[in-house]
């Protein structure tokens, strides 16, 4: 089970968290994402595999966390 | 490794916890200040205080900003660029307290508090810790607007 954690103005979109099974990679997380929540297609945001900002297509394994990070603005 | 040894790598690894729910209190502000007195290499402080400001927008007034995070990897990250400041400058000590939940205009939602033996240190350690809390710490402000509808917050 791949969990997916929603922030920010994310988290009005899709909730603060969502459970999906078997997803390989981070392409395909997005994707099926974009489909189930089509508001998040006009979003800018940045993707965390266990707490590591990725910048490219990246494998997910089992009990991965995935987190949808919209830009900072605190302080 | 003696269980000395041992505590203080766990207490080097842990990441301190930066956020307070609610605004920062001047009271607790002042006590902060208070208990360096007793740290007498210290010869220079600086301190930022952010404040939540009403700006206008569209002819709404925002009253509060109610703040979030990801708290697990904001903490780490606030650890890393703590020890990268530490690493920088010849800094005596530095605290950061963050404001999570509703903090209401005209509060404080952040404070850093930077000292060294002498003031160049102090400051611009502050200010660089200040602009990398800003840009790379994942909270994220809410402003609410007096009529309760909101809008998400840009960092300039």
């Amino acid at each position: 089970m791949i969990t997916v954690l929603f922030f920010g103005k994310l988290a009005e979109i899709a909730g603060a968290k969502t459970e999906l099974p078997h997803v390989a990679s981070t392409d395909e997380l997005l994707q099926q994402l974009r489909t189930s929540f089509p508001l998040l297609a006009a979003e800018k945001f940045i993707v965390a595999v266990d707490k590591k900002t990725i910048t490219e297509n990246t494998l997910l394994t089992d009990n991965c966390t995935v987190a949808l990070l919209p830009p900072f603005s605190g302080g | 490794m003696d269980a000395a040894t041992k505590t203080n790598r766990v207490m080097e690894r842990k990441p301190k916890n930066i956020f307070v729910q609610g605004a920062i209190a001047p009271a607790f502000i002042a006590d902060s200040i208070a208990k360096h007195s007793s740290k007498t290499t210290i010869g220079g402080h600086n301190i930022f205080l952010g404040q939540v400001r009403a700006d206008l927008i569209d002819e709404k007034k925002v009253a509060a900003i109610e703040y979030t995070t990801y708290e697990e990897l904001a903490l780490e990250k606030m650890h890393v660029i703590r020890q990268e400041i530490f690493a920088k400058y010849e800094l005596t000590c530095m605290h950061v307290h963050h404001s999570l939940g509703t903090v209401a205009a005209g509060e404080i939602c952040l404070f850093v508090f930077t000292s060294s033996a002498h003031r160049r240190a102090a400051i611009d350690a502050c200010n660089e810790a200040v602009e990398r809390i800003k840009t790379e710490l994942p909270v994220w402000g809410k402003e609410l607007f007096e009529d309760a509808s909101h809008q998400w917050k840009v960092n300039q």
